[in-house]
């Protein structure tokens, strides 16, 4: 029952909820946009000012290291810019000096959020700020570079004074242009594509973004089931009387549990290192750059994998129910946790959900070393590093009291 | 070797056992009979460590059982009822890894567990996987893995289920060396012939209690059982059974058959077959049902030992 009907629907709620379609909810996504104001003028507040009434967009102001740190530590997607000179810009027509910083990995994102901030950033040379006539002559100079002589320049100067007077004022004296209106006559003017894009984490080596969501979505994905079957080898032992037989030996009920739990760690470990090692040979992932990282991540995944395996043995009272119970909960984290789909294409709230699966830590921890390539000591890095040392030590813990309970039932 | 005082163990509103105390001395063999349910498995997981006793004393070769499991579990060696075993490890490696338990050093664990298979009659199949073994052969391997530390007290909780002839007279031979060698047996079973077989001292337990205990002689005298001698007739008429019953007082009939209950059968056979010659009797058939456990057992719980 539980497979044939309560997964499936479970799983199209949330690849519903991940890729949108929230119940037939009209809402758009709101996306968070970091935003660096160098100019600091009015123009350049005005800009802000437009940015921030779309609905669309979460302006968060930040310094522009800052912003940079976080969208290379994976916390932010992209940061707009306006340098210094924005406010000339606007009064003598000319490209405003406004860029758009991103991680590479976050693309599908940041072009969600290009098409939120271009209507509104070519509305801006149209406004009482900006200057239309000077913006069309330089575009034109732009366009024609030395390909025109002076006197074209000057004939052509002359024609958009001409329109401007003729359809300029109507088009700057409408105060309530629509965007998509501005839209279409920033277009009309060749203006479509004046934000400077920038990659501020990217691929700097073989490892692509989708190689290494591939190998480390899969990898934990398939270690969560691996280390529940190892776990369930409790529940067998239980039920064969191998693990009464245990008890009645010298050793401490508690030591059975651990030698399980350092067992299902070593399998994890392997299993862990020989997806990385054949994602080297076959897919040239780049695993030497940062070893110690990589070897570390492995642990602490490991570590909080196998903690999972043993408490869902412990809580369950035979193989059937661990295996009806870790289908549904590990397809369950791996969809939220990012092993199947990616966790910056997820809605806020999901990809705040996704912090509870141990899948979201390790996945990002391996985006760090791989794509984002922090160093070994980095804080970001290490904070994943605790998470899942953590989450493994409180599943570790719980599985011990559970078992003990257990026992004490089974006996 | 074994004090056993006021046992007692809830689980939750059901009593398992409700206060039940024994000793068995040092080389005795001590049969704990009881139909299903009567609490015989309860006491033996306490006596083995692995349930905890809701009140009373026990102490195993002077060892409290509360105060120091750990010795406690040195001591004995478990048999269960169930095969516990690794059907994927051969029965030597089995056996290797069941005594690494008891911390017996590896080179001395390695030439027990030659010998013991020897003596189970396994030591040409100790490479195969237990796998392939049949029920017999692994009942003998899953009493085996319990004497590889050489256990004080050895408990037995009905090792011979289910099993064929050979294994079955092949662990009476082991069970019987094991006393003869001074082994305290602690032994449970549904087979009466096995607990008149080796039992010194046997204790009858029911409904969380032990309602008798002792050898089967003392078992015989505290519920002073006699034997019977059915005597079957061609034609049993009621004027000749009444006088029968006026000379013969502890008689039962039914139908054309007399049980007649004696302390003494030799002599009482041959008085009844001469006064069923006197009477003109014609008897078809004699029986004579001996004292056993089944009959004590019955007669003490009103229940069938398989109960």
């Amino acid at each position: 029952m539980l497979l044939t009907f309560a997964m499936p629907m479970a799983l199209i709620t949330l690849f519903a909820v991940v890729f949108g379609g929230t119940g037939g909810g009209k809402e758009s996504r709101k996306y968070d946009l970091l935003l660096c104001d160098l100019d600091n003028t009015p123009a350049s507040h005005h800009a802000t000012a437009q940015l921030d009434s779309l609905k669309s967009l979460n302006l968060i102001p930040e310094q522009l290291e800052n912003a940079q740190n976080l969208i290379k530590k994976g916390k932010k997607d992209a940061v707009l810019v306006f340098y210094k000179g924005f406010a000339d810009s606007m009064v003598a027509g000319s490209a405003l000096p406004v860029e758009l910083q991103y991680d590479e990995a976050k693309e599908a994102e940041v072009g969600l959020l290009q098409q939120s901030l271009i209507p509104t950033l070519m509305m801006l040379p149209f406004s009482d700020l900006g200057n239309i006539p000077n913006m069309m002559q330089n575009r034109f100079d732009k366009m024609m570079g030395n390909a025109a002589d002076n006197k074209l320049k000057n004939d052509m100067h002359a024609q958009f004074d001409s329109l401007y007077k003729t359809i300029g004022k109507g088009v700057s004296s409408k105060k309530n242009v629509s965007a998509d209106k501005g839209k279409d006559v920033a277009q009309s003017f060749g203006m479509g594509s004046e934000i400077k894009m920038t990659k501020l984490v990217s691929a700097t080596n073989d490892n692509s973004v989708g190689l290494v969501q591939a190998v480390a979505g899969t990898a934990i994905m398939m270690l969560l089931f691996s280390v529940v079957g190892i776990g369930a080898s409790l529940l067998d032992e239980k039920q064969e009387g191998t693990l009464k037989k245990l008890l009645y030996s010298p050793l401490h009920p508690n030591s059975i549990l651990f030698g399980k739990m350092i067992y299902s760690n070593c399998i994890s470990i392997a299993q862990l290192s020989i997806m990385f090692v054949y994602a080297n040979l076959v897919f040239a992932l780049d695993i030497y750059h940062h070893l110690p990282s990589l070897l570390l991540m492995i642990l602490a995944t490991a570590y909080a994998c196998s903690g999972f395996g043993v408490l869902l043995a412990s809580i369950a009272k035979s193989r059937q129910q661990v295996q009806g119970l870790s289908t549904l909960i590990v397809l369950v984290m791996s969809c939220i946790g990012g092993s199947m789909v990616p966790t910056f294409i997820m809605p806020a709230f999901m990809q705040k959900i996704s912090m509870f699966s141990v899948n979201y830590w390790g996945i990002q921890g391996f985006y760090d070393i791989f794509w984002r390539m922090l160093p070994f000591r980095d804080t970001t890095f290490l904070s994943r590093i605790l998470v899942l040392a953590l989450i493994g030590s409180v599943l570790n813990l719980v599985a011990l009291k559970m078992f003990n309970k257990n026992i004490l039932k089974m006996t | 070797m074994i004090s056993v005082s006021n046992l007692k163990k809830s689980y939750d509103s059901i009593q398992a056992l409700k206060g039940i105390s024994f000793q068995i001395e040092k080389g005795e063999f001590f049969g704990l009979l009881g139909p299903n349910g009567a609490g015989k498995t309860t006491t033996i997981s306490i006596l083995s460590t692995i349930v905890e006793p809701s009140e009373g004393t026990v102490s195993i070769a002077g060892f409290d059982l509360k105060k120091n499991p750990a010795e406690c579990k040195k001591t004995i060696g478990v048999v269960p009822q169930e095969i516990a075993l690794y059907n994927e490890l051969s029965a030597y490696d089995n056996l290797l890894f069941w005594g690494g338990l008891y911390g017996v050093p590896s080179a001395e664990l390695k030439t027990r567990s030659e010998e013991i298979l020897k003596l189970f009659g396994l030591y040409d199949r100790r490479n195969d996987k237990v796998k392939t073994y049949s029920g017999g052969m692994k009942r003998r391997i899953n009493i085996a893995s319990a004497l590889l530390h050489k256990p004080v007290v050895l408990f037995m909780d009905e090792p011979t289920v289910g099993i064929d002839p050979q294994s079955r007279n092949l662990i009476f031979e082991v069970v019987e060396k094991l006393h003869k060698e001074g082994m305290t047996i602690v032994y449970t079973t549904h087979y009466m012939e096995e607990a008149e077989r080796f039992c010194d001292r046997i204790g009858i337990i029911d409904d969380g209690r032990i309602i008798a205990q002792g050898s089967l002689e003392e078992l015989k005298k505290s519920c002073q059982m006699k034997e019977t001698i059915v005597v079957s007739f061609v034609l049993l008429s009621d004027t000749i059974f009444d006088q029968i019953v006026s000379e013969w007082k502890d008689l039962k009939r039914i139908e054309n058959s007399i049980h007649f209950y004696s302390s003494n059968v030799k002599s009482d056979l041959a008085k009844i077959i001469i006064r069923c010659s006197e009477t003109g009797l014609d008897i078809v058939h004699i029986d004579i049902q001996k004292v056993n456990l089944e009959t004590i057992f019955l007669s003490l719980t009103g229940k069938q030992l398989r109960d």
